[in-house]
């Protein structure tokens, strides 16, 4: 079977994705590279006592080396589900009923748990968000960071240890030689997070998953763990996938950016133009509320604009676009049908009816599509949208 | 003018260190190192600082949670320490808090009509009109629905427990609210619904909030006099606007560089990942236990190795003004404005625009 998936030709794992991932549309000019890892239309679903649930809908994305994807998301939107099934670390009530995730010629949703392992931490790694909890408080930390490296490659202890401490220096925890000693409660939270770091770097992944890898810390260390990543990545041509809910963290660290909500992607995009113009009401939206150190709101003492309501349980998504409760620009359409994924501009994905028009950032002109009225008669004097602009928040 | 209804002066909490056989106590825990600060009522005073700076353990020293090495906690101009036991339950009343995390500061046993009424269980209050009645007031007071009287924390989101653990604060109409980290937990739409709900019931109910927060665009959005600590100190403190826009401690311009800003244009202009200001700390705060010498802040500062006077003592070690490692700086006004305050020795070095690395 996985023979089978192994053989899979690249022309058809590339046709499968053509379709969803922003990758594929990139404008010209640049090369198409050839993605380390592809995720095409994943569903993952959970058994609860509420019947079954599905945490991630039909998520398709790629993951290109040396480049870094953010995944954007709140609570429950399924960002770190969809990482976990990529690892094969799904919980025993979780199950991938449909997609796959291609890495290099093998789809890892198809292997069986035995062969699952051959790939996790060999080829993607994972940095979990709370180090503490990940890391084993009664061994050493270089005993962890080498316990893959002496079950698999078959490392001596002496060679083991002269490993962990190269991996420490790696990630910059200094005093190396005397720290590999010492247990995971003798480091401080930004130094056990690059112990963490280190020990998914240790067998040389090609694609590297970091969920939420920098929200427990201080923004002063967070600062220093991010630059590490960042750096780590471009040496080594990573592939970085990138799970958070920071969006002052993505726009510092990420080349593309997937936000979802309620179990799929709603928009897709490289990070400058998803910034300067969100094509996605969601996306607008989250831009708007967040409170700036630059002091746009001072004076005033201005509201925050919020999004009301919040994110919906994957129990009981709302029907057409799981959005529409909240979004401010909803029409009837979207409450009856789910929008696709489309392109309103190359390299531009974006799943609302009405995406040119949030990229245009002019109001929707739900009725006039509709009726497929001639364009002229279309374009009545609207107040432009300009308010809603994230860029004119801050004046 | 000043009309302050929290005032705090030189306030210590160490927590000693106990070692060996007879638990004798080694050294301590600064935890807080002689604050004082001044809550205007009506006003917000935001509190930053890097975990274990100490802001949270002066949040509890407020509300009572802790009791205080030295120092005095005015509320309204009384002297909470000088007070009998009941007089303290009284004062209590005035300053409520609520808490980080709408998880745990929540008994899941309890339904949210008991977890709401029980502050006037605890001070045998019997509100007009009947317990009941006012904890559904209450709870239509934070946007909740008062039917759900009933329910129990589970059934509640994040952002929905947070506003039961206002209410709850609330119920017995105090002065001043110490809201420690009240946002961190909630996702990003839901974290300024909770924000524009504290602002209104400041406005409507003429409420005073210390403010305790990591993220400095909330505290930035909510308050009008910031104060910036580090280890157990407060290193700079002032009205909003100067200590954003002008700050005069190197912490607080290095804490505000290495906050992400949401546009990809500053990373493309600065160069380099992650750090738009380009002040990027080394290491974490020292220890303390064992505090630097002189300025709490120079084993990290990005400042003093760059001035003239900076030498170092041993071949190897950091140069520092000899100043900044052996005297402890004052907190004095170095702004326009008298009532902003910075405790470093260069701050004037600071004061010249375009101070960046």
């Amino acid at each position: 079977m996985s023979a089978a998936s192994r053989m899979r030709s690249a022309a058809e794992g590339e046709g499968r994705g053509t379709r969803h991932s922003p990758g594929a549309e990139r404008s010209e000019g640049e090369p198409k590279a050839q993605p380390l890892l592809e995720v095409t239309d994943l569903v993952v679903e959970f058994r609860t006592s509420d019947g079954v649930v599905r945490a991630v809908d039909g998520l398709s994305y790629r993951v290109e080396a040396g480049r870094t994807l953010a995944i954007v998301g709140e609570s429950g939107s399924g960002k770190s589900v969809s990482s976990l099934a990529v690892m094969g670390l799904l919980p025993p009530t979780a199950r991938v009923t449909r997609g796959s995730a291609q890495l290099a010629g093998t789809d890892l949703l198809a292997l069986r748990p035995r062969q699952h392992r051959a790939y996790r931490g060999e080829r993607v790694a994972m940095v979990f968000q709370d180090a503490l909890a990940a890391l084993n408080p009664v061994h050493t930390v270089g005993y962890q960071l080498t316990e893959a490296l002496r079950a698999r490659r078959g490392l001596s202890r002496a060679d083991a240890r002269t490993r962990a401490i190269e991996l420490l220096d790696l990630v910059k925890v200094p005093n190396a030689k005397a720290r590999v000693k010492e247990y995971p409660h003798q480091f401080s939270g930004g130094m056990r997070q690059r112990v963490m770091i280190a020990s998914a770097l240790a067998m040389d992944p090609e694609v590297l998953i970091a969920d939420e890898p920098t929200t427990a810390l201080d923004v002063t260390v967070q600062a220093q763990v991010l630059h590490l990543l960042a750096e780590i990545q471009a040496e080594r041509r990573m592939g970085l996938v990138l799970i958070t809910h920071d969006l002052g963290v993505v726009a510092g660290v990420a080349d593309d950016v997937t936000v979802m909500y309620a179990g799929s992607a709603v928009e897709q995009a490289p990070v400058g133009p998803i910034y300067a113009a969100p094509a996605h009401p969601y996306t607008r939206a989250l831009l708007r509320s967040i409170p700036s150190t630059a002091g746009a709101d001072r004076g005033t003492r201005r509201r925050l604009p919020v999004i009301p309501g919040r994110p919906p349980s994957p129990a009981a998504r709302p029907s057409g676009c799981p959005f529409h409760p909240r979004c401010d620009v909803a029409q009837d359409l979207c409450r009856t049908a789910v929008p696709p994924l489309t392109s309103p501009a190359p390299a531009r994905l974006s799943a609302c009816h009405f995406a040119a028009d949030v990229l245009a950032n002019r109001p929707p002109r739900a009725a006039e599509r509709r009726d497929d009225r001639p364009q002229a008669a279309e374009t009545p004097t609207t107040p432009p949208f300009d308010e809603q602009v994230p860029g004119g928040d801050h004046e | 003018m000043s009309d302050a209804v929290l005032q705090v002066r030189e306030l210590v909490k160490h927590y000693p260190v106990r070692r060996g056989l007879l638990r004798r106590s080694v050294a301590a825990v600064k935890a807080v190192d002689g604050v004082s600060l001044t809550l205007e009522r009506g006003r917000t005073l935001g509190l930053v600082g890097e975990s274990g700076s100490g802001k949270s353990t002066l949040a509890r020293v407020l509300v009572g949670i802790e009791t205080p090495t030295s120092g005095q906690v005015l509320v309204d101009g009384e002297d909470v320490s000088t007070l009998s036991r009941a007089g303290r339950k009284q004062l209590r009343r005035d300053v409520q808090m609520v808490f980080q995390d709408p998880y745990t500061s929540l008994n899941p046993r309890m339904s949210v009509g008991e977890i709401v009424g029980e502050p006037f269980a605890i001070h045998g209050i019997d509100p007009a009109g009947g317990r009941r009645a006012a904890v559904g007031e209450l709870l239509e007071l934070v946007g909740l629905d008062p039917d759900h009287t009933s329910r129990y924390p589970h059934q509640f989101s994040g952002g929905q427990r947070q506003r039961i653990g206002i209410a709850r604060a609330l119920a017995l109409r105090p002065k001043v609210l110490v809201c420690d980290e009240p946002v961190s937990a909630l996702d990003v739409s839901v974290q300024g619904q909770v924000i524009n709900l504290l602002e209104d019931l400041q406005e409507e109910l003429g409420l005073s909030y210390l403010f305790v927060a990591h993220d400095l665009g909330v505290v930035r959005h909510i308050a009008h006099d910031v104060a910036v600590m580090y280890l157990g100190r407060i290193v700079e403190q002032g009205p909003e606007q100067p200590v954003y826009d002008t700050a005069r401690h190197p912490y607080t311009q290095a804490l505000l560089s290495a906050v992400p800003v949401p546009d990809p244009a500053v990373r493309a202009t600065a160069g380099a990942a992650a750090q738009p200001g380009g002040l990027v700390l080394e290491g974490d705060p020292p220890s303390p236990v064992d505090p630097p010498s002189g300025c709490p802040f120079h084993t990290r500062c990005w400042l003093a190795p760059t001035l003239p006077e900076a030498r170092s003592d041993a071949p190897g070690s950091r140069p520092v003004p000899t100043v900044c490692a052996t005297e402890t700086p004052a907190l004095v006004p170095h702004g326009d404005a008298a009532t902003h305050v910075a405790a470093c020795h260069f701050a004037r070095e600071l004061a010249a625009p375009g101070v960046e690395s």
